[in-house]
């Protein structure tokens, strides 16, 4: 009886554990790995424009898109 | 964006640019690029365009959502980094490391 309590619990502890570590962010993205990168044409801070596809076989490009809106200066 | 700044000798290593984006515009970019001692670049998607292509951009509050896409010299994304996990750079930084040592296709 004991032992099946026991087993019981243990069980239970280690189900949610599982679904604890399961629960990141929804993604929001559509994208995934593998996919072409949309490619894009902006002003940048040190007024130049960059396009993506000029990167093309050159360089590893890393987008960090950043939330910054409202906070003005 | 201050912890990509941190590292940028070792994308700089990894033969890889890195952008910041934001919806702001260019002036607002730069205050904030001269408050964060941002060297690379940042650019402005004002017009939202971007951020709705990659997916990010949060209708409701008129922002792209905070996250990093690498992007290989083929054009393809190779790792993508959402939410809060897109502050730390080190998983990003890696997979630029692994694709300095992959080969470029033909």
């Amino acid at each position: 009886m004991f032992t099946k309590v026991f087993a019981t619990l243990v069980l239970l502890a280690l189900l949610g554990s599982v679904a604890l570590a399961q629960q990141p962010a929804p993604p929001k993205t559509k994208l995934k790995v593998g996919d072409a990168a949309p490619d894009f044409s902006l002003r940048a801070t040190d007024g130049k424009t960059y396009k993506l596809s000029d990167f093309k076989g050159k360089k590893n490009v890393v987008l960090a898109i950043y939330v910054l809106a409202f906070t003005g200066g | 964006m201050k912890a990509y700044q941190a590292d940028i000798a070792k994308f700089d290593q990894t033969d890889t640019q890195v952008f910041g984006l934001s919806v702001d515009s260019v002036p607002a970019n730069r205050e904030f690029a001269k408050q964060l001692g941002v060297t690379f670049p940042l650019l402005s998607d004002f017009k939202r365009t971007v951020v709705k292509d990659y997916g990010v951009f949060n209708e409701e509050q008129q922002f792209g959502n905070r996250a990093t896409f690498v992007i290989d010299k083929d054009g393809i994304i190779q790792h993508i980094d959402e939410g809060n996990v897109a502050i730390d750079p080190t998983s990003v930084a890696d997979a630029c490391n692994v694709l300095m040592h992959k080969k470029t296709s033909p």
